[in-house]
């Protein structure tokens, strides 16, 4: 896949997965990989260059088992920006199934 | 690759960032590699699905040369930005580089001409020595005279153009970072 494409799908990705609750970065990497392939790695810079603009907050916690996670934190300006990106997604998804479905489908009359 | 392996290549691939940076980013990396061992993975399992370090350290500079080209807007910093930006593979190298030779090979051909108008007389009387006066004599002082007058004169216009080269490619840069974010 283009890799401007994947990394702004990966960036929309991190952004809904911490919608719901506060999330620290091995699970972010475990739930995106779970679903199709990304070279994991790419994931952390990724999280850092949300964080420096704004977007996420990061704060460290103890756990009981291994290393304190490093969590992080929707902010309010990085809400926004994820509800910008996924109705952006929406229309461009909806577009492409469109035009799939045209090129591919069989026809109706 | 061990986890060793993995931290070793990566801090020696971000030796260009600030330190605290660095041990930052690092740590994320040991925070994940720790994580998937309690989880039972081996160390080659993580650092082979992390991908290479090469990989995301270009990332890493390229975000940080961004940065830094974005607070202040130096040449230098530009062309580091934009550099890092093509070894991530976004860009041709052709767009940036190309138009930056043109115009020091257009810049370097100016100098080269003022500069032999400014030397030409020189070598003129050289040859001569001090001549006896003559119509011809004459003649060449009044073309070395001319020729310095214009060699000066271009060297002070071509001093200006450079200036106005150097922030006209500045912006050039400047817009390619900013096409670079997205913005």
């Amino acid at each position: 896949m283009n890799v401007q494409f994947k990394k702004g799908v990966l960036e929309l990705c991190v952004l809904v997965l911490t919608a719901k609750r506060d999330r620290y970065g091995y699970e972010l990497v475990a739930s995106i990989s779970e679903k199709f392939h990304i070279a994991e790695g790419t994931v952390y810079p990724l999280l850092r260059r949300l964080t420096l603009e704004g977007f996420f907050e990061t704060y460290l916690t103890e756990s009981q088992e291994g290393p304190p996670r490093k969590y992080y934190r929707l902010t309010e300006q990085g809400r926004r920006y994820m509800n910008d990106l996924v109705l952006e997604w929406r229309i461009f998804n909806r577009g492409v199934n469109e035009m799939i479905e045209e090129g591919l489908g069989y026809d109706k009359t | 690759m061990t986890r060793r392996e993995f931290m070793d290549e990566l801090g020696a691939l971000l030796g260009d960032l600030p330190d605290k940076e660095r041990l930052d980013i690092l740590a994320d990396y040991t925070e994940h590699f720790l994580i998937g061992i309690k989880q039972g993975k081996s160390e080659h399992e993580i650092a082979e699905s992390l991908g290479s370090p090469k990989t995301i350290a270009r990332e890493l500079l390229a975000g940080y040369r961004i940065d830094q080209a974005q607070s202040n807007a130096s040449v230098s910093n530009m062309s580091r930005a934009i550099l890092a930006t093509i070894s991530l593979g976004f860009f041709n190298l052709l767009f940036v580089l190309g138009p930056f030779f043109g115009l020091i090979g257009v810049l370097i051909a100016c100098y080269a001409v003022s500069f032999s108008l400014l030397v030409a007389p020189f070598g003129i009387l050289m040859e001569y020595g001090y001549p006896e006066p003559s119509q011809e004599r004459l003649l060449l002082l009044f073309g070395s005279l001319v020729s310095v007058g214009l060699g000066g004169m271009l060297t002070v216009g071509l001093l200006r153009f450079t200036k106005w080269i150097y922030s006209m490619f500045l912006k050039y840069l400047q817009f390619n970072v900013q096409m670079i974010r997205g913005k």
